[in-house]
């Protein structure tokens, strides 16, 4: 019988074979979802398969009508998976409001993809104070009442218990983690960042079945020792070639801050009291995305310091070509990696179109830098 | 000459506009005060809820408009490749990277470049790239910023994003007192409230004019004369000018005079204008007998505030702004222009640097055509970065466009 580890990695070159099985097994809702601030536990709460979304490597067929070339690939080819149909499985569309690309995707996802039903979680873009936190949850208030009105009532206690699944997820995904920072050998960062990447794929409690048989494996293994440690900054990591190229060439990411990486499952949702209000607390509280403003709390240092946790000597920005928010972040924070003294490099792609020898010579640069 | 009879007439304004905008920038360049210290000058959003600002004596002073002027003079492209050095991509936003060019080598449109901000004051009812681009500018000069922050409406806007709003006009009252060292006064922002809106009213009556045939001026006008509603509202001076403005208009109406020679094509501009462009291509639809009459960028400032109560009010206007809703929503807004000014087709400026304005062009235009049956121009430019425009391949589209119709 195959590992769990296995089981896992063979669904990443069919991603989204588990949620179809999922919904043919239990004839139960399938929701798309693109962002890691959609609110995951309400929809599960709400009986529903939640699926993240963040395109694929492909040439565009019918999203170019749609949306324009100097668009991100991110949004480019989510649509155009929708468009050829090869999302028929989804049920609804949750979006959450991030960038100016996911908000104009959203109107053109929600006129043309067809899905019985669209939801929009119009997060703030200021992510600080009370004022912030009152209208989150607010706002929570109405994507619950939505999604209840699309997939049937659920009450706080089922909201309680989809938290705790989700908290367990969380804690074993930060397990991991911990035991890569101490030892990335044990694992290399390509499954690593896919562990994390399809604990948004599949039924949750599974996930956490499978986790728990990789980490008892993992506690207490040691791995190869030599490898250049390395953070990885960006939003979505999807290239698995990529990450496998970096481990043949003697670096890893030893700790990242991807949004299908460490910010997916960093922070816990309270088990006590009003779970929307719960909910609001990890939002407000967690790692925030380039898209979201919080006065008193770069990201530039956030970085600099968990990069130098994670005993990494450089960092890797890895970001998609069109990509604002995250492209205005890069020049502070380069800035600060520069001068806490690790060496950096700047990597743009766009799904799709990516040369992995083009990227292997500037990584082996990269390294060689490093090495000295 | 034939050249001379395609020739628009010259608004008699445009001197006082000129006037109007070089004393604010040189007001806003020599604001010391006697006892050493200066009036506060804060950097604003296009979109911001300026009135704040006025009401606290506080100089507005606009990137964005600034942005325009660069791109005017063509000089955006050099400032921005200052940026570009530093690591902002070129695929970013061109008035943040002309304007972070121009804050870091004290230069730009205006001789010396902007005057420094004491704060900023960011509303992102017009994109989320504002948020970005303040950000930088607070690093650079190491000042506080305000974010003020307006959820985008996709179908319906909640009342707690209303109420969210309203709190921050409460806020950014305080940030401003905190500021300024002076209380701030509820009376003289419902003084200023009601010049915005005088002046508002008054904008939203030039662009009227343009109903009739033929239309007095066109939108390449509307982009200049739009400057002080956007940079100004609030004050006298500016109610003064867009009376003046609407009387000149008014009189060519009566006179039958209009901004095209012999107007046979009526149109509608969508986006930030190509603004290294605008007298070309201008002078390119003009001499095609097309009148873009209206457009959708110009109007964006034309928000309604009520008296009675300017805050929840406000909070209302500039959360609804037309960059703020969803595409259904923005084309129900297009058809009403559509329809009002009567117009033949619409010209779609596919902005590069504008993706809120941008994505979802292709979708309008499908849509437009099969709501008023009028068909849609793409032009793929930028607003300011000229490296990425083709004259040659737009006024080649424009033509054979006029021509189908």
């Amino acid at each position: 019988m195959a590992s769990a580890l296995e089981t896992l990695m063979e669904l990443r070159d069919d991603p989204y074979s588990r949620a179809r099985a999922w919904k043919e097994r239990t004839g139960g809702s399938v929701v798309g979802f693109f962002c890691c601030y959609a609110p995951e536990e309400l929809l599960h709460a709400a009986g529903a398969l939640p699926v993240r979304v963040t395109g694929e490597n492909r040439t565009v067929s019918k999203a170019g009508a749609h949306l324009q070339s100097y668009c991100c690939s991110l949004a480019r080819t989510a649509l155009d998976m929708a468009l050829t149909g090869d999302l028929d499985f989804l049920d609804g569309t949750v979006f959450v409001h991030t960038c100016d690309t996911m908000q104009r995707l959203s109107d053109i996802w929600r006129l043309n993809a067809g899905y019985p039903f669209h939801v929009d979680f119009a997060l703030p873009v200021r992510f600080e104070g009370k004022l912030a936190a009152e209208y989150t949850r607010a706002e929570l208030g109405l994507v619950r009442s939505k999604l209840a009105h699309a997939l049937g009532q659920f009450d706080d206690d089922a909201i309680r218990e989809s938290i705790r699944v989700y908290n367990r997820n969380r804690a074993l995904l930060t397990e991991l983690y911990d035991l890569r920072r101490a030892d990335p050998g044990i694992m290399p960062c390509d499954q690593a960042v896919w562990v994390v990447a399809s604990a948004a794929l599949m039924d949750k409690a599974e996930h956490n079945e499978i986790l728990e048989e990789i980490l008892s494996d993992l506690r207490g293994a040691s791995g190869r020792s030599d490898r250049i440690r390395l953070f990885g900054v960006g939003s979505v990591m999807d290239q698995w070639e990529f990450l496998g190229m970096l481990e043949d060439l003697g670096g890893t990411f030893a700790d990242d801050d991807f949004c299908t990486g460490h910010r997916y499952f960093e922070g816990d949702v309270s088990e006590e009291g009003d779970p929307l209000d719960a909910l609001t607390g990890r939002l407000m509280e967690r790692g925030q995305c380039a898209c979201k403003h919080t006065p008193d709390r770069e990201r530039s240092a956030r970085i600099v310091q968990r990069a130098r946790a994670c005993g990494a000597r450089g960092a890797i920005f890895f970001q998609f070509k069109f990509c604002e928010p995250h492209g205005f972040d890069y020049p502070a924070i380069k800035k600060a990696l520069d001068e806490a003294g690790f060496a950096t490099l700047e990597l743009e792609m766009e799904q799709g179109s990516v040369s992995i020898e083009q990227l292997r010579t500037r990584v082996e640069a990269l390294l060689e830098t490093i090495r000295g | 000459m034939a050249d001379e009879k395609i020739k628009s007439p010259k608004i008699q304004a445009t001197e006082q506009m000129k006037q109007l905008i070089t004393e604010y920038y040189i007001d806003a360049k020599t604001t010391k005060l006697p006892e050493g210290s200066h009036k506060p000058i804060c950097w604003i959003t296009s979109g911001g809820p300026v009135e704040f600002l006025i009401a606290a004596d506080v100089i507005p002073i606009y990137p964005e408009n600034h942005g325009a002027m660069c791109g005017a003079a063509r000089i955006a492209p050099g400032l921005a490749e200052v940026a570009e050095k530093m690591g902002f991509s070129r695929d970013l936003c061109s008035y943040a990277r002309a304007d972070i060019g121009g804050a870091l080598t004290e230069s730009g449109a205006i001789p010396g470049g902007l005057p420094k901000p004491d704060f900023l004051l960011c509303c992102n009812n017009i994109c989320g790239t504002v948020v970005k681009w303040y950000e930088e500018l607070a690093r650079i000069f190491d000042v506080p910023m305000f974010l003020f922050d307006t959820p985008f409406i996709h179908v319906e806007k909640p009342e707690h994003a209303t109420e969210y709003v309203r709190q921050q006009c409460l806020e950014l009252v305080k940030f401003l007192e905190e500021r300024t060292g002076s209380g701030f006064s509820l009376e003289r922002f419902a003084e200023v409230a009601m010049l915005s809106v005088e002046a508002v009213d008054l904008w939203k009556g030039v662009l009227a004019t343009a109903e009739s045939r033929p239309s007095p001026f066109t939108c390449f006008d509307a982009f200049i004369h739009m400057a002080p509603i956007v940079t100004l509202r609030g004050t006298q001076k500016v109610v003064d000018y867009y009376k003046l403005l609407k009387k000149e208009m008014e009189d060519r109406v009566a006179q039958g005079v209009g901004a095209v020679h012999d107007e046979k094509y009526r149109l509608i501009w969508d986006n930030i204008p190509i603004w290294y462009e605008m007298r070309n291509l201008g002078n390119l639809f003009a001499e095609n007998r097309a009148c873009l009459v209206a457009d959708t960028y110009t109007t964006a400032w034309a928000v309604d505030i009520r008296i009675e109560d300017p805050l929840t009010s406000m909070a209302d206007a500039y959360t609804k702004v037309y960059l703020n809703i969803s595409i259904d929503i923005m084309l129900e807004q297009l058809v009403e222009l559509m329809e009002r000014y009567e117009a033949d087709g619409l010209v779609m400026h596919s902005n590069r640097s504008c993706k809120p304005y941008s994505l979802g062009q292709y979708d309008l235009s499908r849509a437009v055509a099969e709501r008023t049956g009028k068909p849609s121009l793409i032009i793929e430019a930028d607003m300011t970065d000229s490296r990425v425009y083709s004259e040659a391949q737009t006024r080649e589209r424009v033509e054979a466009f006029i021509e189908s119709l």
